[in-house]
């Protein structure tokens, strides 16, 4: 005979669920103005950097800025989950995992999900497949369309919608008279966000970027792991490297808050010195981590935003002006002359002499951008990209899926990904798709990591490594690396030399990332069609398993 | 009941064991440690006298792992700093921690205690010019055999901290715990380490004992001033891991022989078969040990009962603002990435030797990481702070409208922008340009509103052991954030009292495999670092 409680803990469970489905706790937030972005007209997008924000205390006892008010606002969706991904050797994997609930066009595109408040608060016109954007582009199964191997774009074009899902106009508000329509107040519709989020995992998590001086508004949505039922787990935000985090906004469930099943918790940042980060859940890492839930996540640097023909070098002295963003040590020709010695963790001091570098134009006509402010130019690029280094244990993902006991200290990685993929998906432009338990089709690896370098230009890899089990090694057969930063910092020492250098490969452990500029100025060394690769001498990490081959390894082109 | 159905309820019983584990074991840890903090004890020579001896050591999976380790064969000239219960048992994993003073002569002899069919055994000091007398000619140094002494003498020429460990049969012996850490404080201490803020801050010159600070003292356990004779290493407050791994089956197979051996009569050292034919390939280690423990054991007390042969800790402690010296060492033969979340860390040199810009060698040039890689038989020290600059909100929740005098403290920024000008205030080191910006649009408690954040209905999240009850440091805030009757949220029933509410940042290996003992998580590399603010006192006495 069952015992009582074999019964009634089922029928508690039942009743539990109507209840929070009616409790509204899925929201997204994005406010269009802030105290620290107070004209909601200024917020969707970049104004240029000509000096630090100014403050005057405000009526209500705090500095309010009161001219310059450099950055905007920026807002993204994510839901925590399950999904499957498929290896390079064909085998469908399942995850825990991200996948992206607002900024879906641009995350199939391999960029940031990362939008304006006018672009996340933006409703889709008609009704969200589960599956799309694939489904929308008509993507069937295991097949799809041929990408452009330099611009990769939705093929179709018939799915654009960055904005986030589920969001809808809040009628209670409104017929309570507190919101006039549209009402986009953070209420949503949660049947949108399980139709996309769920089944829907990515490796990476969703690309996360945005620029110094912004706000960021995160919003995890928990939507279940709907083939680990059993789980009931919570998923946090980790923002790995955030300086001088609070606990509250650092995702460890055991110093803060976890986020429980049909929860959404927006987690604001206030943009961090640039630089390469990444993140993470911190749900028993060993087996979130392991199991996929580990996403990118850069800092563009107030360089960027420097107007064409300005001293880069008058920028960075300009920054000196704020104290949030000063790096200042003696006789480094700022005023008022400082005696001290540097703030200790202070990393991108003026350069050690003066320059006349100024804001240029890059190889593709746009304003040449930076990793990060370093004053003088030597961080310049002209194409970017994040990739994340991973691995993946099929045994403890089968046994994930199968619920059965998983084993940390037998660990071992047999996957070796560069943004989820192994060679030769690696050098497939455009997202993978993977056919879930759903019978849908999803983008489940959406970032390319093929690199392709614009003819005489230089390529920043953003590069990350999220492996649990091992230290891993990148080489570059051909353009050397030269290394400009390390753990989201300049590489460059007090004095303001920069300490960069150059080598033909990179050793990371898990939790660690750098920046390195492949750079192809020399055209006769690197010319127009030439192929170049990255691998791993790790040579036991070429493989896919059972093949002998693939492995950590892509491509890198010349156009 | 299907299989998978049967499938289901044995993870979710096998979850609700870990989880009852785990509570237990916080219950326990925290049963015994109302306050265990860390410092970095050791004990004082310049002459030491050491053994290598045999015992278990303590895992919190219930196991008693065979070990070998340094301790102390007579009792030490003296403790450094001074803590509750302090003691030099006669085999300890790490060994005893040596401070030394630059330039001092340094003798440590070493008596072979181990079985004798373990045959010799040695120390190496890298990075000193080492001079030995007695024992026998060994591969890398001088070695102690079977019951005999060697004595390994040099000079103290370079600050910073160092590594020992065994310089015999090392695959074996580095596994089986013969490693430790020598600290050498500098000559002289610049000036401006006792100057400025440093003499501001809550602990002055270890001579002066204490600061009284809201009626009460906080007592200074430092070493010393500065990490080294350069003005660009001053600290408030010092911490020393070991990080190393350990595979049981190792330690098994060694326990075994040696048990045989012994069953059988014992043996002759250097006669044939008197050795141990351990095989230490292939290697896979599932304990994974900060100063030879693993989590939570880790963060009880420094020379807590419980292990007699692990005394040292891991459980670290400051209040904003403070510079905090991160003694490091890799003792194992894997290399772990530290992962201090929270902040970056100065990496200031590496075994001993302090890295300069090379055009200026008044200032730094060691890197800035947020992942401090631990390698195989390398040291590094590093600075960590924290002070919730950039914030963009205001960490203790002043706010100008509340009655509560704490609420309305005021922030005069110095020249880098901090709050440094009222020590005894508890927003000492307040980053001033967040005063007083709430977080929150609006608010349950008595903080302010019109900030950019919306918070959930608290019933959909869970809280963990550390978390502080709301998003503000220290109870004041937490109290003023939530309510009258915060007092009776889980919170104070556990790791982070109602009293402290500090901001708790894991540090961790981020391999994260390596934060499990022998495969239940959590465990292994894995402690808290917990940013008090000042209405708490950090007491490092045990």
């Amino acid at each position: 005979m069952r015992k009582p409680y074999q019964i009634c803990l089922p029928i508690l469970l039942i009743c539990l669920v109507p209840a929070v489905a009616s409790a509204q706790s899925f929201r997204v937030q994005c406010p269009t103005s802030t105290l620290t972005h107070p004209v909601a007209a200024n917020n969707n997008s970049e104004p240029a950097y000509t000096a630090p924000t100014t403050f005057t205390t405000g009526a209500n006892g705090y500095p309010v800025p009161s001219a310059n008010v450099n950055g905007a606002i920026k807002c993204q969706q994510v839901s925590g989950g399950d999904g499957y991904a498929t290896m390079a050797d064909g085998t469908q994997t399942f995850m825990f995992s991200f996948g992206p609930l607002s900024g879906l066009a641009d995350i199939a595109n391999g960029l940031p999900g990362t939008g304006f408040p006018q672009d996340f608060n933006t409703l889709y016109s008609g009704t969200l497949q589960p599956g799309d954007p694939a489904t929308t582009e008509g993507v069937s199964a295991n097949s799809w369309p041929t990408w452009s191997a330099t611009a990769p774009l939705l093929p179709l074009g018939a799915f654009t919608y960055n904005g986030a899902v589920g969001l809808t106009p809040d009628a209670d508000a409104m017929a309570d008279g507190l919101c006039t329509a549209p009402c986009l107040d953070g209420h949503v519709d949660p049947r949108q966000i399980l139709d996309i989020g769920v089944m829907n995992g990515n490796i990476p998590a969703p690309l996360v970027a945005f620029d110094e001086d912004d706000e960021m508004f995160l919003t995890l949505t928990n939507v279940g792991m709907i083939m680990r039922p059993d789980l009931f787990e919570q998923h946090t935000i980790h923002f790995h490297g955030y300086p001088n985090a609070s606990s509250f906004y650092d995702g460890v469930p055991d110093a803060s808050v976890a986020i429980n099943i049909g929860g959404s918790f927006t987690y604001y940042y206030f943009a961090p010195d640039a630089g390469t980060y990444f993140w993470h859940c911190h749900i028993t890492p060993p087996e979130h981590l392991q199991m996929g839930m580990v996403g990118q996540l850069y800092v563009r640097p107030r360089q960027n935003r420097v107007q064409v023909n300005n001293s880069l070098y008058a920028s960075l002295q300009a920054q000196q002006n704020d104290l949030r963003t000063a790096c200042r040590r003696p006789n480094d020709g700022g005023t008022p002359a400082v005696t001290t010695a540097p703030d200790i963790l202070c990393a991108n001091p003026l350069p050690a002499a003066t320059n006349s570098v100024t804001q240029k134009l890059d190889k593709l006509g746009n304003p040449q951008k930076y990793a990060y402010n370093d004053g003088d130019g030597s961080t310049a690029y002209d194409t970017e990209y994040a990739l994340q280094i991973h691995g993946f244990d099929p045994n403890f993902h089968f046994v994930g899926m199968t619920f059965n006991p998983e084993n940390f200290a037998t660990m071992k990685d047999k996957y070796f990904l560069l943004n989820g993929r192994s060679y030769p998906d690696t050098v497939t432009p455009g997202p993978l798709a993977t056919q879930s338990s759903d019978g849908r089709t999803h983008f489940s690896q959406p970032l390319p990591s093929i690199i392709n370098i614009p003819l005489g230009g230089k390529a920043l890899l953003r590069i990350a490594d999220l492996d649990v089990s091992e230290y891993q090694t990148l080489a570059s057969l051909g353009i050397p690396m030269n290394e400009i930063g390390f753990n989201a910092k300049l590489l460059r020492d007090q004095a303001g030399n920069n300490l960069n250098f150059y080598t033909n490969s990179i050793t990371l452990g898990g939790g660690e990332s750098l920046d390195v500029i492949l750079d192809a100025s020399d055209t006769v060394k690197y010319p127009s069609g030439s192929v170049f690769y990255l691998y791993t001498p790790n040579l036991d990490h070429l493989s896919n398993d059972a093949e002998n081959f693939g492995g950590l390894m892509t491509e890198v082109h010349i156009n | 009941m299907s299989a998978k159905r049967e499938a289901m309820r044995v993870t979710n019983v096998k979850k609700t064991i870990l989880v009852t584990r785990l509570l237990l074991a916080l219950t326990v840890a925290l049963l015994l440690t109302a306050t265990a903090y860390a410092a970095a004890p050791g004990i004082t020579g310049p002459s030491f006298s050491l053994t290598a001896q045999t015992a278990f050591l303590n895992q919190p999976d219930g196991s008693m792992v065979y070990s070998w380790g340094y301790g102390c064969a007579t009792p030490p000239t003296g403790y450094a700093p001074t803590l509750q219960s302090q003691n030099c048992p006669s085999m300890q994993v790490p060994g005893p921690t040596l401070i030394v003073t630059e330039g001092q002569p340094v003798t440590v002899s070493l008596t072979n205690g181990l079985p004798t069919a373990a045959g010799n055994t040695s120390i190496l000091f890298p990075g000193f010019t080492v001079t030995s007398t007695g024992g026998v000619a060994g591969l890398l140094t001088q070695e102690a055999a079977p019951g005999a002494t060697v004595t390994y003498s040099f000079i103290a020429s370079t600050p910073g901290t160092h590594a020992y460990y065994s310089g015999t049969q090392g695959d074996l012996q580095i596994e089986m715990g013969l490693y430790g850490a020598i600290i050498v404080l500098p000559s002289a201490v610049p000036a401006n380490c006792t100057a400025g803020v440093y003499a501001t801050s809550n602990r002055k010159a270890a001579s002066s004992a204490s600061l009284a600070h809201l009626g009460v003292t906080e007592t200074d356990f430092r070493l010393s001033q500065a990490a080294y004779d350069h003005p660009g290493t001053c600290y408030d407050r010092e911490y020393l891991f070991q990080w190393a791994e350990m595979d049981p089956n190792i330690h098994r197979q060694a326990l075994a022989q040696v048990t045989a051996i012994a069953a059988a009569g014992g043996c002759t050292a250097g006669a044939p078969g008197c050795s141990l034919q351990v095989s230490t390939e292939p290697y896979h280690p599932s304990y994974f040990l900060i100063n030879g423990r693993s989590m939570p054991d880790l963060m009880d007390a420094n020379f807590a009962p419980e292990y007699p042969h692990q005394p040292y800790n891991g459980n670290p402690h400051m209040h904003p603002g403070e510079q905090v010296l991160i003694r490091t060492i890799g003792q194992g033969r894997w290399q772990h990435p530290f992962h201090e979340h929270g902040n970056h860390v100065r990496i200031l040199g590496r075994d001993g030797n302090l890295i300069l810009s090379q055009s200026d060698p008044t200032l730094l040039a060691g890197l800035l990481m947020f992942n401090t890689d631990t390698t195989p038989g390398q040291a590094f020290d590093g600075i960590f702070y924290w002070t919730g600059r950039g914030l963009n909100w205001d960490p203790y929740a002043h706010n100008p409208k509340s009655t509560d005098p704490n609420a309305l403290l005021t922030c005069t920024p110095d020249a880098n922008g901090y709050n440094t000008g009222a020590p005894l205030a508890i927003n000492y080191y307040e980053w001033c340009q967040d005063h007083n910006k709430p977080l929150q649009v609006a608010p349950f408690g008595d903080v302010a509103s019109g900030g950019p954040a919306t918070l959930p209905d608290a019933n959909i999240l869970t809280n963990g052991a550390w978390y502080g009850g709301s998003p503000y440091l220290g109870p004041d805030a937490s109290v003023r954030a939530t309510g009258p009757t915060s007092a009776l949220q889980p919170t104070n029933t556990q790791a982070n009292p109602s009293n402290e509410r500090g901001f708790a940042f894991m540090w961790h290996s981020h391999n994260e495999r390596e934060i499990t003992t022998n495969n239940v998580f959590p465990g292994g590399m894995l402690m808290m670092m917990l940013v008090d603010s000042r209405e708490f006192v950090i007491d490092e006495s045990n």
